[in-house]
């Protein structure tokens, strides 16, 4: 079965050459030559490096707005030193990579709902994430507030997935400015570099559903086979709000789940499929294709562990560290609003020593 | 943009006295608007001939007006390399055209010999440019040019093509479609105009306005896609679930077009498309030897006048009259004909069988 060619290969260097005519091309060779796979596909450290590089700008661009700032009042005795330390300290903060990401996933997460309010399709749902996520990372948040591109994705994932809606309509769904949503598209479509098509995860969790049926013929249940596919595509939703994404192909991460949802019966499966012996036969007893085939079922294995480990691994921030990024956001755009909310709450705590360090006015912005 | 422009004085000398006439109103107004501040140089700017591009490309003559672009040629400053530049408006009302998204969201993935290539997207304020591979004929107008040539020679033949050319033409649209299609991606919208031809007898698809990408489970489309004359007897019959056979259908129209000169089925509406198909190929129901019935549920099956017609045609035996093709010396030809214009899209050839049909023997072992 084609969905699961995938895991034979590991290198990037399958090339153009293999498509000639006489020659099938599965779903891992189009996989390998698409652009997700070429411009957006990457290693952990390059993406760490990646947002680091950003998080160092974003610092740099904070420490440039705190200068000005303070120049700006250097003369007028606007602010005491101490006020001035704690901006200071405040800006050096600047968004970190992880703050970045954090804030992001929070943002992805409200794309996700909404389109769910919107009953859109998996495909819209799931291409709307990964958009607003590859965006951000190239570009901070203190350039475009997240909440400013929730809607621009939607629309135009609607587009690209050929799920039709006419601008007016989108927007008087969302209640929205149609403006406001088509301002940003521009900048959205080249952060994505055009690329714009996905390989999803739903085709190869059909693709397994059905192969598990005949693989297993007989010894599944097809209605709990159906619960497991309905669990498994709620979970593969929920991992487009990680990074797995940018780290397997999509067929690694389908499996992963599945194995999530019931281990026993996907292992079963993978046995029958790759090697129609007992994995813990010792090497020596194997021959050599069963050698090969224990081999490659050995890295697959490898890898959905690793990806396990990737799909559980929550993005979210807890409220307060996301109050505090997106604060600081606020804090860059004006840096005035820090100093009154600074001026407040030395009132406040002066006036009764157990305020609160957050504003509820605030907090109920992010909610 | 506007700035560079008038880094270039020669075009704007050129510009403000020859192009300053409202022959590109477009043009000009939005060269006004983004440059009101400069005099002379900004309807310079109104000149095509100056525009470039992101510093990469120089727009140079206009060579069509689209559905929903305007193709310029361009020339890649750095190489030299002449390309095609397709102008996007952006609505203000939906933003980018959901068109251009779908194209370009499919050429990023496609590349591939028959197929065209994009180079690169570049957008400024008001537009979107798609950059392609520069060809320099369609289908069409290269037939047109064959026919004119042949009339200077005083040769009374409609513009057909070479059985040689109709072979290799055939071979490429066929083994551009196919990557298509094993990319999951129908074309749906395949006709001379959209086959480009380059100085090399190459054959690229372009065009993919209209395509869309497929898979599990088979979706529904609108009947509206593919212009008529190459719209497949399914689809006209009212079928919305239709497959790879609908480009498979147009491709054999396309082949029988080389051949002739003249498009296949030139109906003039729906049913008189309809109506042509049957009268060369036949009707369902003689067709249907083994009885799958596959047109009854369909919404235009017309029980009454179509169950009781014997035509007796013999449809290889047809296309070779229509064609005025000997059967016996261009029997392969004919054969791959017949099987590619199936009227049941269940048996129509997949492009992978018909580019293993033995007509393309000769082909094949050359390539090999």
């Amino acid at each position: 079965m084609s969905t699961t060619s995938s895991l034979k290969k590991t290198d990037k260097s399958t090339t153009n050459n293999a498509l000639y005519s006489n020659q099938r091309v599965t779903d891992d060779d189009i996989f390998r030559n698409s652009s997700q796979f070429s411009k957006w596909s990457f290693t952990k450290q390059q993406l760490k490096d990646i947002r680091q590089n950003l998080a160092d700008e974003t610092l740099l661009r904070f420490q440039e707005k705190l200068k000005s700032y303070l120049a700006e009042h250097e003369s007028d005795n606007f602010l005491t030193d101490e006020e001035k330390e704690a901006i200071s300290s405040e800006f050096e903060l600047g968004i970190s990579s992880e703050e970045q990401l954090q804030i992001v996933s929070l943002y992805a997460q409200k794309v996700q709902i909404f389109c769910t309010k919107l009953k859109l399709p998996s495909e819209v749902i799931a291409t709307s994430i990964i958009f607003f996520k590859k965006f951000y990372i190239t570009n901070s948040v203190i350039n475009l507030h997240p909440k400013n591109l929730i809607f621009t994705c939607i629309f135009l994932a609607c587009k690209s997935e050929n799920h039709f809606i006419s601008a007016e309509t989108f927007a008087s769904k969302v209640k929205q400015d149609k403006q406001s949503i088509l301002e940003n598209e521009f900048k959205l479509l080249e952060s994505l570099k055009f690329s714009l098509m996905n390989h999803h995860l739903f085709k190869p969790l059909h693709g397994f559903y059905l192969d598990i049926q005949s693989v297993l013929y007989g010894k599944v249940d097809k209605n709990y086979l159906g619960t497991v596919y309905e669990k498994s595509k709620k979970m593969l939703l929920n991992s487009y709000l990680t990074d797995v994404f940018y780290h397997y192909s999509p067929p690694h991460i389908t499996l992963t789940a599945l194995i999530l949802e019931d281990e026993q019966l996907i292992l079963k499966y993978l046995e029958l499929k790759f090697l129609g012996f007992d994995p813990l036969t010792p090497e020596e007893k194997l021959n050599e294709s069963q050698l090969i085939s224990k081999k490659m079922y050995d890295t697959l294995m490898k890898t959905i562990e690793n990806c396990k480990q990737d799909l559980k691994t929550s993005l979210l921030p807890d409220r307060e560290t996301a109050w505090k990024i997106d604060a600081r956001i606020h804090y860059f755009l004006d840096p005035m609003s820090f100093i009154k909310r600074f001026r407040a709450q030395k009132e406040s705590n002066s006036n009764s020593n157990d305020a609160s360090d957050e504003p509820d006015k605030k907090k109920q912005k992010i909610e | 943009m506007s700035s560079k422009d008038n880094f270039m004085p020669g075009d704007r000398q050129g510009g403000s006295t020859i192009n300053n006439t409202p022959q590109q109103p477009r043009n000009a107004s939005i060269s006004s608007s983004s440059s009101s501040s400069n005099n002379t140089a900004s309807v310079g700017n109104s000149n095509t001939n100056g525009i470039e591009l992101d510093g990469k490309y120089k727009q140079l003559e206009k060579l069509g007006k689209g559905t929903y672009a305007t193709v310029y040629t361009g020339i890649n400053k750095k190489t030299g390399q002449l390309v095609a530049l397709k102008e996007i408006k952006l609505d203000p009302e939906e933003g980018t055209p959901s068109t251009a998204i779908r194209e370009i969201s499919l050429m990023k993935e496609l590349k591939h010999e028959n197929i065209v290539r994009l180079y690169d997207v570049i957008h400024t304020e008001e537009k979107l440019t798609l950059v392609f591979e520069k060809m320099d004929n369609d289908l069409r107008k290269y037939m047109d040019l064959v026919y004119k040539e042949r009339c200077k020679l005083q040769q009374q033949s409609p513009s057909s093509l070479d059985a040689s050319l109709v072979k290799f033409f055939a071979f490429q649209l066929l083994n551009g479609t196919n990557y298509c299609h094993e990319n999951k991606i129908l074309h749906r919208d395949l006709k001379p105009q959209n086959l480009l031809i380059n100085k090399n007898l190459q054959l690229k698809i372009g065009d993919f306005g209209l395509a869309r990408a497929f898979g599990l489970p088979v979706s529904s489309f609108s009947s509206d896609v593919v212009t008529l004359w190459y719209r497949s007897i399914d689809v006209l019959l009212g079928s919305k679930s239709y497959f790879t056979s609908i480009d498979t259908w147009s491709i054999g129209c396309i082949i029988a077009e080389m051949i002739s000169g003249v498009p296949l089925f030139k109906g003039a509406n729906e049913d008189d498309q309809i109506l042509k198909i049957f009268q060369v190929i036949g009707y369902p129901r003689e067709r249907d030897l083994l009885n799958s019935g596959w047109y009854v549920n369909l919404p235009k099956y017309d029980a009454k006048s179509w169950d009781f017609v014997k035509s007796g045609l013999d449809t290889i035996h047809s296309l070779a009259n229509i064609l005025k093709l000997n059967l016996e010396t261009h029997y392969l030809t004919l054969d791959l004909l017949v099987k590619l214009l199936q009227l049941d899209p269940m048996k129509r050839l997949s492009t992978l069988e018909a580019l293993e049909h033995p007509y393309f023997n000769d082909l094949r072992r050359s390539q090999v």
